[in-house]
């Protein structure tokens, strides 16, 4: 079953994501073994992207010059972002399984983390939009496929997790609820790093 | 209890609410239409075709007039007239004067509207309108006291359901916000000045305007969630105990939070911290609230399978967990810095006042006015719609302004090398341009969403009588002694 479910994550999902929420919700995979496989390779990928193209081509935030930032700074930059990735990932996973046993459904790790790296992959692949740091092409294309991994977290849960439609759908609103906070947090942590004198020349 | 019979029947007041929600539709059309128009400004600037009235100056708080005075406060009165009625057992205190306020009120959202087309404005937000018409407020606000709580002390029922506390202190705390916000000399009719000056002027008008959120936007629309949704649902409320809790810590931390809209403004540091410790405690109640909500839904799920609106409610609660995160997130000082003066901040109050405010009332509406006519809605298929174009349309408004919002905090305060801010206004506004145009048609998809609905409800409504209900009678237990 487990190797059934692996023919299915990273490229299948993104074509005929119900039939993977169906193997998935057949199979028990063991959490360890889809996060070393796959989730932790498409957690790389963001911040490679985000390295490459600020290198090359500097973030541009509209008003001013591309920011160039030094080699040393954007790696330090990128292994920040792949922990937080890694967090939020972690968290995300963690928290479903929790809230599974409020709306009925499965709380298999496995499955929770397969499924995170499911709904979370469009993200990770479009992140390829990071080769071109400017940061309105980068909300232009993100903004779609957010929507399109909302669609995979509202269909995916009451399939993967067995439970019915409509408690999917309540805890799939919980998920988001969390993740608007996460996102959020995300924001005013950076801009309380700003404040304290990391990161860009700010006159605070 | 009394056990006495009356000879004639006697019904709830329903008419009432059925036409303040159709006013409250209206005015959410109309002020959501102005928005769209301010947010195209922003981009056009010249669509105001040389026209004072149309400038952004005098259509932004028509915008926002419009959405808390029109829109809000006209659904707010009428959840509270219809659960007022049905948590008390008995039809509305002074049914004539809610007739008159109910109108009264329309008329003086669209005269007050008006006044801000002509230019007159007390500058400041969200009490602009000038002295006379603050008058009106202050009578109709007392109006609106007399008949809800006239309504209370008639009650039949001892205790005094969780809802009608929080719509209880939304009159209170509003009466008394107005009018110390709004002593004014008056020099003519159509301008006067305020009685406080300086820093003391901004700390009142932000014990003001905070409070307003807090009490109006946030407290009087949790009454409407206390009793819709366990209605809704068919479930008693998760936890009554907790509502009680949260409903006092709510109103204890919330009157402090003001301060935190003037931090590293000319008014004393101790205050700007406070305004920020209490903004940070106030996550508490806010989020129990939530827990409740969310436990109460959890356990009516199969419900949703037949009703569109409860998934309006659903989503509202993980917005208002989102806002009311957000909002004490922003009070801190260190993230303020940056974060004042963006678009941030534009995004925050969307994601509570679409996200929130409007879906929480889209949900209690499409519950409202189907029962209020004894029908079924017309098109749930309409509804599932307008909950899609909702949903995205908020996001988009939120994720444009988030973007837009840090890329102008970066940019507000950048430094060049010579120690100097790096960058002017005008050349930061015109790269904001992208994230307005998104903006915008964010505001499109949400308008678009509301005129689904109000259409919904008019082929609901049209050429049906409002169903007459009769108070049950009161179970001996919790009876009036």
């Amino acid at each position: 079953m487990e190797e059934k479910i692996s023919r299915y994550l990273l490229f299948r999902t993104l074509y005929e994501p119900k039939i993977t929420f169906e193997v998935l919700a057949e199979t028990d995979p063991s959490a360890w073994r889809v996060f070393s496989s796959y989730s932790v390779w498409l957690l790389l990928l963001p911040p490679l992207f985000s390295w490459i193209g600020a290198y090359n081509f500097g973030w541009r935030l509209g008003a001013s010059e591309p920011l160039v930032l030094t080699p040393a700074t954007l790696t330090l930059i990128s292994i920040a972002y792949f922990l937080t990735l890694l967090f939020g990932f972690y968290s995300t996973a963690v928290i479903s399984r929790w809230m599974a046993s409020t709306y009925g459904a499965s709380s298999s790790f496995g499955r929770h983390v397969a499924l995170i790296t499911i709904v979370g992959q469009p993200l990770a692949l479009a992140s390829v939009a990071h080769l071109f740091p400017n940061v309105f092409f980068n909300v232009v294309v993100m903004i779609p496929v957010m929507i399109w991994s909302m669609y995979l977290l509202y269909t995916g849960i009451p399939v993967a997790l067995q439970t019915p439609p409509e408690r999917g759908m309540l805890m799939a609103s919980s998920l988001v609820g969390w993740l608007l906070v996460a996102a959020v947090s995300l924001l005013g942590l950076t801009m309380g790093l700003w404040a304290a004198g990391f990161g860009p020349a700010l006159g605070v | 209890m009394s056990s006495e019979m009356t000879t004639q029947p006697q019904y709830y007041h329903d008419e009432i609410v059925k036409r303040l929600v159709q006013f409250s539709v209206a005015w959410a059309v109309l002020a959501m239409a102005a928005g769209v128009f301010v947010a195209a400004e922003l981009l056009w600037p010249t669509l105001d075709m040389g026209q004072p009235w149309l400038s952004f100056g005098r259509l932004r708080p028509l915008h926002t007039n419009g959405i808390i005075f029109g829109f809000g406060v006209s659904a707010l009165m009428a959840t509270a007239f219809y659960s007022v009625q049905r948590t008390s057992h008995v039809p509305l205190f002074a049914p004539k004067l809610a007739w008159f306020l109910c109108y009264a009120w329309q008329l003086l959202v669209l005269s007050g509207g008006l006044s801000l087309l002509a230019g007159m404005n007390t500058t400041k937000e969200y009490a602009e309108l000038e002295w006379p018409f603050d008058i009106a407020i202050a009578l109709l606000w007392v109006s609106f006291g007399i008949v809800f709580f006239g309504t209370i002390s008639r009650r039949k029922i001892r205790p005094i359901y969780i809802s009608n506390w929080f719509y209880g202190a939304l009159i209170i705390v509003i009466a008394m916000l107005h009018i110390v916000n709004n002593l004014e000399l008056p020099v003519t009719w159509t301008k006067s000045y305020s009685l406080y000056a300086g820093a003391q002027d901004a700390i009142v008008q932000w014990w003001y305007g905070h409070n307003a959120v807090g009490f109006l936007l946030t407290g009087g629309f949790l009454g409407m969630l206390y009793y819709f949704l366990p209605k809704h649902a068919g479930r008693p409320i998760w936890s009554y105990k907790l509502s009680v809790v949260a409903f006092w810590a709510f109103t204890y931390s919330y009157i402090w939070a003001g301060p935190h809209h003037l931090h590293y403004n000319a008014i004393p540091e101790w205050v700007q911290s406070l305004g920020m410790v209490m903004s940070l405690v106030l996550l508490a109640p806010s989020w129990a609230t939530l827990i409740n909500g969310v436990m109460t839904v959890s356990s009516a799920w199969e419900k949703l399978k037949t009703d569109p609106a409860l998934k309006f409610i659903v989503l509202s609660l993980a917005f208002y967990g989102l806002a009311t995160f957000e909002g004490p997130m922003m009070a801190i000082r260190s993230v303020n810095v940056v974060s004042h003066f963006t678009d941030w901040t534009i995004g925050h109050v969307h994601s509570g006042a679409l996200g929130w405010n409007a879906m929480i009332t889209y949900g209690t509406f499409y519950y409202l006015m189907p029962r209020l006519v004894g029908t079924e809605l017309y098109s749930k298929r309409l509804a599932n719609v307008h909950f899609w174009l909702a949903l995205a349309g908020t996001m988009l408004y939120i994720i444009a302004m988030w973007a837009a919002g840090v890329s102008q905090g970066l940019l507000w305060l950048s430094l060049d090398e010579t120690g100097e801010l790096a960058f002017g206004f005008r050349d930061i506004m015109s790269s904001m341009a992208p994230y307005y145009g998104l903006r915008l048609l964010a505001g499109l998809i949400f308008l678009g969403g509301t005129l689904l609905m109000a259409y919904n409800f008019y082929m609901t409504t049209r050429s049906r009588k409002t169903v007459k209900v009769e108070p049950p009678v009161v179970d001996p237990a919790f009876g009036v002694v």
